[in-house]
């Protein structure tokens, strides 16, 4: 006999964490399953020698402070998931070359005063056009509260209310800034983080984008004390404290239907009745392989064929544990880009390539003194590719060669940027590539993030959609391939969201 | 500061921009032929050939080391494929269904990677007292026999930016395994260092893979062995023990770093004399020791639990198991005695594969093999592999892919 539940909720990503407990919160019959040993996905840790790494966070935005509490706090708190924060102080450092060939080195502190007052410092004369911005940053925030509280948008209400958002965001960011009058340096400093959106500012809508300032700048970023497994645990134990059941190293093979509409899943484990099932799978992966052939809906068919297999950013991290205490070493930053180029357009198309120059350097210890062991530090690079033809070339004797090439080219950036040479204090070093992530996470081409957000498929246009993005009965789309896209923040929104989603579904059965 | 501009040449028109991003959206999905989804990705196969759920083998040859009392197994991919690339110094997880038992056990890969594009990887195994999947082995397997195996694993391997350009290898007994497959890498052009082996046997019949060692040395100046007899007193080999002097000898003026690869006892001596070199941590790396055979003997364990019998309870999917757990043995193997496919890999607390969940009951974790993550050890998650039961316990282990 099959076990029976109310939800299964497949792969134990973010949005697997959040959408498991939701499920659990409200009282629902909840199996998470996952086909690695251990929940989290990118959201984890792994240990190497004496020290343990994060294999993905740099920082998690939305969260914000007591006094103006973000998504990813207030959905914390409402699911009782206390993890133990560490806020990060300062935006982030840059170096790189301005779009006029001048070299850039800037250091942008947290809220508008000071993120403001430093852009004037570095490009005298753009205080007016950022204030501007930020003006208009408060307007989307009270125009994205109002969209996503649950009910229909009244186009009236918005334009009365959200004049702005609305002329704003139908447009690319590179757009929106021009039109505000920001100078173009300013610009080149303000799109510093616009590869965690996988796209270019020409590309890019300016809600997204603009959402992601506010959240990084006014409410700050935070970092768990030990790791995004600690994270990842916290939400577990929430589940298992709920009374959910959580069966890891279990593959999801097969949806079961019952007509058109699912009515279990076959894992390795067995098979399992449900009524509703939340999949944190690539929406391309469950048609290919996981639905009979002519259950595949023809929306389905068509949106695939319009994404054409655009998946959005593919990374290489490198981690190193050094055995000195960071103070020692000189890196005074957590957080530091080195780009070739703040030209966005350019520095994507030099991502196409393996051997592009673009790195993030993260310093776990200066944010987070005992991050490893006493005298010793914690740092990782992370590398991004807009392609991955490069990487599927390589064949098995050339790929560890390039996991020592992307090495060489970490120590040479800190060498360079920072004149310092970490070579002699190397005690641990580990490479994930595209390759790593693939084989953890399962997603097309090692992405940990979804489709690319193109100018006709950003966030705004796939939240308008949702209801229609959702073509199988009985199954909703969780994750980075969801309508909310990638990261942390997120993919735990959503998955919340689609677990009241589905858990409204079931309460509408049961009055049947 | 009044906020109010536009984006278009007329502002009007953004509003209606906005309006139908959705309708937009639909139009380009609507004008998309509606072709059979496929989703299958170079990226994602590379990582499967390279971390496959496991090898399925063939043992294509055995060399038997009578003297050593110990047997080398040449296999090879059952289904014609190249086996797992793996870096030199790595090991394999054998699965291996034993009776009714489904065990695992990690070796050493012996041979070159470059073997490995042509399917076919080997791992020595040795005869050792109560070693019971050791002895199966030896004594049944057979040419023909088929068998599971992971990919290479673990992190004892050389890596450039780690580690310094001298490896000073100390090697007992069939822990020369890794080093020999290290040597072959740096004969064939894989690995680009300096390895000197401090081998120690008991005599010089004893001694594993000498012609093999004596070959690679005259083909490349790069790689030197060092025979230690603990038993014996010849010319032209060290005698005695591997000790700290002797290391130094070896190792020269530049720097070094010291790889370890033995048995227990070996690996307890020698850890003390390594200490004595005064060492930075990052320059000494050793393989794993694998679980405490005495686990009453280690620190902090609690006296009055040993040689007991527990009931231990395993819940895996949905199925639940009841079966008797020794104090003195690690859960896994209780596990793996009740003919449950649990996973595993390292059998040392490192890899993490058999992380499970103590959902009641107390438990003991040797402090040397304790491996978890920070969260796990808050959370009540062990690796069953180096944890020992010190009451009735109920444990949920994941599944295992076979």
């Amino acid at each position: 006999m099959a076990a029976k539940y109310d939800v299964v909720v497949v792969g134990a990503g973010n949005a697997g964490l959040s959408a498991a407990v939701k499920c659990a919160v409200e009282g629902k019959k909840t199996l998470l399953i996952d086909q690695h040993n251990l929940p989290g996905g990118c959201a984890s840790s792994f240990r190497r020698g004496r020290f343990e790494f994060d294999p993905s966070v740099h920082e998690i935005c939305d969260f914000g402070p007591e006094d103006n509490k973000g998504h990813v706090r207030l959905l914390m708190e409402r699911n009782g998931v206390n993890v133990d924060w560490i806020t990060v102080p300062e935006c982030y450092r840059c170096i790189s070359t301005y779009s006029d060939g001048t070299p850039m080195d800037v250091t942008m502190p947290c809220g508008r005063e000071e993120f403001i007052a430093a852009m004037e410092k570095y490009v005298p004369g753009s205080r007016a056009p950022m204030e501007k911005f930020f003006d208009l940053l408060l307007e989307i925030r009270a125009a994205k509260v109002y969209m996503n509280d649950g009910t229909p948008n009244d186009p009236k209400y918005m334009q009365k209310h959200f004049p702005n958002t609305l002329r704003s965001c139908g447009y690319n960011s590179l757009r929106v800034l021009q039109a505000l009058r920001m100078p173009q340096k300013a610009i080149d400093i303000l799109g510093v983080y616009w590869p965690y959106l996988g796209i270019p500012l020409d590309e890019i809508n300016f809600f997204h984008f603009g959402n992601m300032i506010d959240m990084y700048v006014i409410r700050q970023a935070v970092i768990p004390h030990h790791t995004s497994h600690e994270i990842s645990m916290t939400f577990m134990n929430r589940f298992y404290e709920l009374g959910g059941e959580a069966w890891f190293n279990c593959r999801a093979e097969k949806f079961l239907f019952d007509g058109d509409k699912i009515c279990g899943v076959r894992t390795s484990l067995g098979d399992v009745e449900c009524e509703q099932v939340l999949a944190n799978i690539n929406p391309d992966i469950i048609d290919a392989k996981m639905i009979p052939k002519e259950l595949v809906p023809e929306r389905d068919k068509k949106l695939s064929a319009a994404r054409n297999k655009k998946f959005s950013t593919k990374f290489c991290m490198i981690y190193m544990a050094l055995n000195r205490p960071v103070e020692e070493i000189g890196i005074k930053d957590y957080c530091i880009f080195f780009a070739e180029t703040a030209d966005s357009r350019k520095e994507f198309e030099y991502m196409k390539s393996i051997d592009n120059g673009y790195n993030i350097l993260i310093s776990y210890n200066t944010l987070i003194p005992d991050f490893s062991p006493e005298g010793t530090c914690v740092i990782s690079f992370t590398k991004l590719f807009s392609e991955s033809e490069d990487w599927a070339k390589l064949t098995p004797e050339e790929y560890y060669k390039v996991k020592d090439k992307m090495i060489a080219k970490c120590i040479d950036d800190v060498k360079k940027n920072l004149g310092i040479d970490i070579t002699p204090y190397i005690e641990e070093v580990e490479v994930a590539t595209p390759m790593t992530f693939a084989r953890y996470l399962g997603t097309p081409d090692g992405t940990p993030y979804g489709f690319e957000l193109n100018d006709w498929d950003g966030i705004i246009a796939r939240m308008m959609d949702v209801q229609a993005d959702f073509t199988i009965k009985g199954l909703r789309h969780i994750g980075a391939g969801s309508f909310m896209a990638d990261g942390y923040s997120s993919t735990w929104i959503n998955g919340d969201l689609c677990a009241m989603m589905a858990c409204a579904d079931l309460e509408e059965g049961g009055k049947k | 500061m009044a906020l109010n501009f536009k984006v278009g040449l007329v502002g009007l028109l953004d509003m209606l921009k906005f309006a139908n991003l959705s309708k937009d959206r639909e139009k380009v999905i609507a004008a998309a032929p509606a072709k059979e989804i496929t989703a299958d990705y170079p990226v994602n196969n590379f990582a499967k050939a390279m971390h496959p759920d496991f090898q399925p083998l063939v043992i294509d040859e055995i060399i038997d080391h009578a003297a050593a009392g110990a047997k080398t197994f040449i296999f090879k991919r059952a289904d014609g494929k190249p086996a797992s690339y793996f870096r030199a110094g790595q090991y394999i997880s054998l699965k291996l269904p034993i009776g009714e038992s489904f065990v695992t056990r990690p070796y050493s890969i012996s041979s070159s990677p470059k073997w490995a594009l042509d399917g076919k990887v080997a791992v020595t195994v040795k005869a050792n007292p109560g070693g019971f999947a050791a002895d199966w082995m030896l004594d049944s397997f057979k040419v023909g026999d088929e068998v599971k195996g992971s990919e290479g694993l673990g992190a004892f391997y050389y890596q450039k930016y780690r580690d310094a350009d001298h490896v000073v290898a100390l090697a007992g007994g069939s822990g020369i395994t890794p080093f020999l497959s290290m040597a072959y890498a740096i004969r064939d052009g894989i690995e680009d260092f300096r390895l000197t082996i401090l081998f120690g046997s008991r005599t010089e019949e004893a001694i594993l893979f000498r012609e093999e060692f004596d070959k690679i040395m005259s083909e490349t100046d790069k790689v030197k062995v060092i025979h230690v007899l603990s038993d014996e007193k010849k010319k032209g080999f060290e005698n005695g023990f591997i000790t700290a002097d002797l290391i130094r000898k070896y190792a020269g003026d530049e720097p070094y770093s010291v790889f370890i690869c033995g048995p227990e006892a070996m690996y307890r001596f020698i850890g003390k004399e390594v200490e004595k070199l005064g060492l930075e941590k990052k320059f000494i790396r050793s393989e794993f020791l694998g679980a405490t055979k005495t686990v009453w003997e280690q620190p902090g364990y609690p006296q009055e639990a040993k040689d007991k019998v527990f009931k231990l309870t395993v819940k895996q999917g949905p199925n639940e198991y009841v079966c008797d757990c020794l104090a003195n043995e690690p859960i896994l193997v209780a596990i793996e005695r009740a003919g449950i496919k649990a996973p595993s890999k390292c059998r040392s607390g490192d890899c993490g594969w058999c992380r499970s969940r103590v959902t009641s009951g107390e438990v003991f974790i040797p402090e040397e093999t304790d491996g978890r993550r920070w969260a796990d050890k808050q959370c009540g998650e062990i690796h069953p592999c180096t944890s020992f039961a010190l009451s009735d316990i109920t444990i949920t282990v994941p599944g295992e892919y076979y």
